[in-house]
C-alpha cells in the first residue's frame, strides 16, 4: 500500500464519517410479504443480537424461537458501551455483523434512528406492541422488549415494612433517624437519578414532561436542591446501581434506589442476599425499558424482523415477565408476576423529557453532589 | 546536520512516529474536529465554538481538571519515590531477588478493574479492615473509608498497579551504572541522599522521565479507579467525558477529550523538563 | 557483611509488604472465586458462608473461554514483537542521535496514550475497517495493538539505546567487528533489559484491552477482556471475575519467571562495563 493512497484512504474515511449515509443498503425489505419474509430468514439462517444484560439467562430463553423457526441465535459476549460504538464503528460497512441491536432507551436516545436502522413497518401487525418507554419515541424503529422499573431496595432486617418512607418528607425523616443508612447513585445507572428527579419534581411542584428548559422551571428546582442541602450529613452517594444494592447486601445500608430487574438479576445469580426487598414510594418512580432494532447494514434482515416479531409478540413478553419480572411490552401479555404488587406499579412515573432532564441532572451536580 | 543524516533521521522514525503521525493523528484530528462541531455523531455539523465556550465557564469542568491533574501528578511521583529504592536494592542479584522482582511486578497481571473491586471489598463499612481496626480496639464503629473524597483509595491503586512499571524501567537504568562509580561517590564522602540527587538519579534521568510521564498520562485520564473508588463529589476528566457521551452530546465530550489531551501532553513535557532541571548539576 | 545484615531487614520489611501487596488481594481473589451462587458473600463475614466450585466449572464449560484464551495468547506476543519491531527504528534514532526537535518528536510520539479512548474505540476502528481489515479481524486487532501501544515500546527502548556506551561501540568497531558483531557486543547487553521490559508491557497491555478488540473481533473472535467485561457487565459479578482473574494469573506469572530469568542473564555489568 503506497503511503499516498493509505493517506488517500484516511481522509475518505474521515469524510465518509460525516456524512450519514442516506443510500440504501441492499438488504431491504419493502415489498416482501411476511410469509417471504419468514421464508428468507429460514433461508438465512441466522440472526446475532448484540444484547449486553443477562446473556446466559437469554441464550435460554431464545431457545424456544430456535426450535419453532429452526433459526440459529448467537447472543456474542459484550458490554452495553461496547455494543453501541460497535455499531457506530460498522455504521458505513457494506455489511454490518449486527442483526438485532439492543439498547436501553437511554442508549437509543443517543443514536440517530432514521440513519442507523431500518423501520420494522415489516413486522405484522400488532397494537400491542411497544416503542414508547423510558421517555423514549422509537417510531418505526425501535420496539421495546424489556420492561423496568426503579424504586427503592431495602434490607427488611433495618428497616420497619409497615412504616417505608413514601413522600421526601418521610424519606428525610428517614434521613434524620437512621443517618447513612440510606444512599443513591447520581451516575453510573439510573436508579439514583430516578430518585432524586422524582424527589425535585414533587418539591417544585413543576411538570416534568415538558422538555421545554425555562428559567421559571429552573429556578423552581431551588426548593428541591435546598432538602438536599439541608439533609446532607444524612444520606451517602453511592458510585453505581450496583454499589447501592451490594452496600445494603453488606449490611452498611439500609435503603438505596435500584432497579427492580437488577435486583432481582443479583439475586438470583448469588451476588446479595436473597431476603433485600424493593417497593416503589407513592412519590412515584421511574419506568424504564430496553428496546430492540434493526441496523440498516444487517447481514440477516430477514432473520432479525422474524426474531423481533417472536421476542415482542404477547407469549414472549408474558413469559419474560414471569421468568424475569420484567414489566411486560405487549399490552396483550400477562403481567401477574412481578417483584412488586401490582397496586404499587400505580406509582410508575415517566422521565423528564429531554432536554430539560439533562439540564436538571447538570442541576443537581452542580447544586447538591459539588457542595457536599 | 547533513542532509544524508536528516534523511536517516527520517527514515529511521517513520516505522513507529510516521505510523502513529498517520494513523493516531487522523484520529486526533478527527477529537479536535469533533471539538468545534463536527463529526456529530447524532444531527447537524458544522464550525461552532459553542462547546468550547460553554465548557469552560462550568464549575464541572475546572474542578474535574484540578481533581485529574491532582490524582495524575501524585501518581506519577508516588510510583516513581517508592520505584528508586527498589530498584538500587534490586540492582545486585542475591539470594532470592528473583522471586521478589516477580511478586512486586505481579500487579502488572491483576486487571486494574478486579484490584479496584477487591480493595473496595477489603476497605468497605463492614470489610476485614474495619473488622480488624474494631477487634484491635482503635474505633468502636466501623470507619467510612470508601469513596474518601482525597482520592487516596484511588492514589493507592494508581501505585500500586503502576509501580511495577516504574520499577521495570528503573531496575534496567540502575544497573547501567557501575559500581565505580558508586564507589567513588562513597569515597568522596557523598552521603546516602547526595549519592542519590548526584550519582543515581542524574544518570537514570531518562528512565525516570519515561516512567513520570507514561504514569502521569494513564492517572490523569483515570476512568475506572475513579469510578469505583474515587470521591463521589469530583469527577475525573475521564468521567466526565463520559458522562456527555453517554447523553449522546459528542461535541462536549470531545471538548473534555481535547483538553484533557492537551493537559496529558503537556503536563507530560513539564514533568519531564521538571526532572532534568532538579538534576541539572551532573556528576562529571 | 552490613549488606547481607540490610538485606535481612529488609527481607522481613518486604514479608510484610508482600502481604499487603499480594497476599491480602489474591486470598481475597480466591475465596471470591469459590463463593457458592446459593449464598451470597457480604463483607461482614470473613469467609464464604457457602464454598464451592460451581463458578470454576460453570466457566470453563463456557466453550469461548478456552478459544479467548487461545487467542489472547496468540495476540498478545504477536502484538509485543510486532509492536517493538515498530518501534525499534524509531527509539534507535531518539536514542543515538541529537537531533533538534527531538524533544517534540518524543512527546509526539506519546499521542496513542493521550487520545480519548471514545474516539479511539469508534473512529480508529472505523478506520481499521476501511482499511479493508475486515477480512482478518485477528491481524486487525494485531495491527491496532501494535500501534495503540508503540509509545510504551518506543519510549522504554529509547532509554535503553541512550545507555548503550559509545566507547564500547567505538571499541567494538575498532577491533573491527561487523556490523552483527557490533550490536551483539556494544548494544545488545544494554538493550536487553528494555527489549524485555517493552515486550512485558505491551503484552500485558494487548492482554488487557478491551474496545478495540471487541468491535473489531465481534462475534467471531473473543478475547479474553470481552469475556471478563462481558462476565462482569455492569453488575460486576465479583465470584465470576475473580475466577477469570485467576485463570489469567498462572500463564502471566510463568511468562513473568521466564522473563526476569531472561533479564538476569542479561549481565548488567557488561552494560557497565568495567574501567
Amino acid at each position: 500500500m503506497g503511503g499516498k493512497s493509505l493517506l488517500k484512504r484516511l481522509l475518505l474515511t474521515a469524510a465518509a464519517l460525516t456524512v450519514g449515509t442516506t443510500a440504501g443498503f441492499a438488504n431491504d425489505l419493502s415489498g416482501m410479504s411476511w410469509d417471504q419474509i419468514v421464508s428468507q430468514a429460514k433461508e438465512e439462517g441466522k440472526v446475532t443480537w448484540y444484547v449486553w444484560h443477562l446473556k446466559d439467562d437469554l441464550r435460554r430463553a431464545i431457545q424456544s424461537f430456535e426450535e419453532e423457526y429452526g433459526i440459529d441465535v448467537v447472543i456474542p459476549e459484550g458490554t452495553d458501551t461496547g455494543n453501541n460504538e460497535k455499531l457506530l464503528a460498522e455504521r458505513n460497512r457494506e455489511t454490518g455483523d449486527i442483526d438485532v441491536f439492543a439498547a436501553s432507551s437511554d442508549a437509543f436516545q443517543t443514536l440517530d434512528a432514521s440513519a442507523l436502522f431500518s423501520p420494522l413497518t415489516m413486522l405484522p401487525e400488532d397494537d400491542g406492541r411497544v416503542s414508547e418507554f423510558g421517555g423514549l419515541d422509537g417510531g418505526d424503529y425501535i420496539r421495546a422488549y424489556w420492561g423496568n422499573q426503579t424504586g427503592i431496595a431495602y434490607d427488611p432486617a433495618q428497616v420497619d415494612e409497615t412504616a417505608l418512607p413514601q413522600t421526601p418528607e418521610e424519606i428525610a425523616q428517614y434521613w434524620d433517624a437512621y443517618p447513612n443508612k440510606f444512599g443513591f447513585n447520581y451516575q453510573n445507572g439510573g436508579s439514583g437519578p430516578s430518585f432524586y428527579q422524582n424527589v425535585l419534581r414533587v418539591i417544585s411542584g413543576k411538570d416534568f414532561s415538558n422538555g421545554e428548559v425555562t428559567d421559571e422551571k429552573v429556578s423552581a428546582l431551588q426548593s428541591g436542591f435546598d432538602f438536599f442541602n439541608e439533609h446532607a450529613e444524612n444520606y451517602l452517594i453511592t458510585t453505581s446501581n450496583s454499589d447501592s444494592i451490594t452496600r445494603i447486601s453488606d449490611g452498611e445500608l439500609a435503603m438505596a434506589p435500584a432497579w427492580e430487574d437488577h435486583l432481582s438479576g443479583l439475586q438470583k445469580r448469588g451476588q446479595v442476599r436473597k431476603d433485600i426487598k424493593f417497593y416503589i414510594p407513592e412519590m412515584g418512580m421511574n419506568g424504564g425499558g430496553n428496546g430492540v432494532a434493526i441496523p440498516r447494514n444487517a447481514e440477516n434482515p430477514a432473520a432479525a424482523a422474524v426474531f423481533i416479531n417472536w421476542l415482542t409478540s404477547p407469549e414472549t413478553q408474558t413469559a419474560f415477565n414471569r421468568d424475569f419480572g420484567t414489566a411486560p411490552m405487549n399490552e396483550a401479555a400477562d403481567d401477574s408476576f412481578a417483584l412488586v404488587p401490582a397496586a404499587q406499579r400505580k406509582f410508575r412515573a415517566e422521565w423528564a423529557a429531554q432536554p430539560f432532564q439533562n439540564k436538571v441532572a447538570d442541576l443537581f451536580i452542580d447544586n447538591v453532589i459539588f457542595e457536599r | 546536520m547533513s542532509a544524508r543524516k536528516w534523511l536517516l533521521i527520517a527514515a529511521l522514525l517513520t516505522p513507529g512516529l510516521g505510523l502513529i503521525l498517520v494513523l493516531i493523528g487522523t484520529v486526533v484530528y478527527i477529537a479536535v474536529a469533533q471539538s468545534f462541531g463536527f463529526y456529530t455523531i447524532t444531527g447537524e455539523s458544522g464550525f461552532t465554538t459553542q462547546f468550547w465556550s460553554d465548557m469552560i465557564g462550568r464549575k464541572l469542568f475546572s474542578r474535574s481538571i484540578n481533581y485529574s491533574i491532582y490524582v495524575g501528578v501524585l501518581s506519577a511521583i508516588f510510583s516513581v519515590a517508592l520505584a528508586y529504592p527498589l530498584a538500587l536494592w534490586l540492582r545486585k542479584p542475591f539470594a532470592g531477588s528473583m522471586a521478589i522482582g516477580a511478586v512486586l511486578k505481579a500487579p502488572l497481571l491483576i486487571p486494574g478493574l478486579v484490584a479496584a473491586f477487591l480493595f473496595i471489598n477489603i476497605i468497605s463499612y463492614n470489610g476485614i479492615v474495619n473488622q480488624l481496626i474494631q477487634w484491635l480496639g482503635f474505633s468502636d464503629a466501623p470507619i467510612r473509608m470508601q469513596n474518601d473524597s482525597n482520592a487516596i483509595g484511588v492514589l493507592i491503586l494508581q501505585t500500586w498497579k503502576n509501580l511495577p512499571f516504574a520499577l521495570l524501567l528503573l531496575t534496567g537504568a540502575v544497573r547501567g551504572i557501575s559500581d565505580e562509580v558508586l564507589d567513588a561517590a562513597r569515597d568522596l564522602g557523598a552521603g546516602t541522599w547526595a549519592r542519590f540527587s548526584k550519582v543515581i538519579a542524574p544518570l537514570t534521568v531518562s528512565g525516570m522521565q519515561a516512567s513520570l510521564v507514561i504514569i502521569f498520562i494513564g492517572a490523569v485520564s483515570d476512568f475506572s479507579f475513579q469510578v469505583i473508588a474515587g470521591p463521589t463529589n469530583l469527577q475525573s476528566m475521564s468521567q466526565l467525558m463520559v458522562t456527555f457521551k453517554d447523553r449522546g452530546d459528542w461535541n462536549s465530550a470531545a471538548v473534555v477529550g481535547v483538553s484533557l489531551m492537551m493537559i496529558a501532553l503537556i503536563g507530560s513535557a513539564l514533568m519531564a523538563i521538571g526532572a532534568r532541571l532538579m538534576l541539572r548539576r551532573r556528576l562529571t | 557483611m552490613t549488606m547481607s545484615k540490610l538485606n535481612k531487614v529488609l527481607m522481613i520489611s518486604l514479608l510484610v509488604i508482600c502481604t499487603l501487596w499480594l497476599v491480602v488481594p489474591f486470598t481475597m481473589a480466591v475465596l471470591w472465586s469459590l463463593v457458592d451462587p446459593s449464598q451470597p458473600w457480604t463483607a461482614d463475614k470473613l469467609l464464604p458462608p457457602a464454598m464451592s466450585f460451581y463458578r470454576w466449572i460453570d466457566m470453563w464449560q463456557n466453550s469461548s473461554l478456552k478459544s479467548a484464551l487461545f487467542t489472547s495468547y496468540a495476540l498478545a506476543p504477536s502484538a509485543a514483537v510486532l509492536c517493538l519491531l515498530l518501534a525499534a527504528p524509531t527509539a534507535f534514532a531518539l536514542g543515538r542521535f541529537k537531533f533538534p526537535g527531538r524533544e517534540v518528536a518524543k512527546t509526539l510520539c506519546l499521542l496513542p496514550l493521550v487520545v480519548p479512548p471514545f474516539i479511539t474505540s469508534i473512529f480508529f476502528s472505523s478506520v481499521l475497517f476501511q482499511l479493508g481489515f475486515t477480512g482478518w479481524r485477528f491481524g486487525a486487532i494485531l495491527f491496532a495493538h501494535a500501534v495503540l501501544f508503540l509509545p510504551y515500546a518506543i519510549r522504554i527502548l529509547t532509554v535503553s539505546f541512550e545507555q548503550v556506551r559509545q566507547e564500547h561501540i567505538d571499541a567494538a568497531r575498532d577491533l573491527g567487528a561487523s556490523h552483527w558483531a557490533r550490536f551483539r557486543v556494544a548494544y545488545l547487553p544494554a538493550l536487553k533489559p528494555g527489549i524485555f521490559a517493552a515486550l512485558l508491557i505491551v503484552f500485558i497491555q494487548s492482554i488487557e484491552e478491551f474496545a478495540i478488540a471487541f468491535i473489531v473481533g465481534s462475534p467471531s473472535i473473543v478475547t479474553i477482556p470481552t469475556l471478563l467485561f462481558s462476565a462482569l457487565g455492569q453488575d460486576f459479578v465479583r465470584p465470576n471475575a475473580a475466577v477469570l482473574s485467576l485463570i489469567l494469573v498462572v500463564p502471566n506469572v510463568i511468562l513473568m519467571l521466564v522473563l526476569e530469568w531472561l533479564l538476569k542473564s542479561a549481565n548488567p555489568t557488561l552494560s557497565s562495563g568495567k574501567g
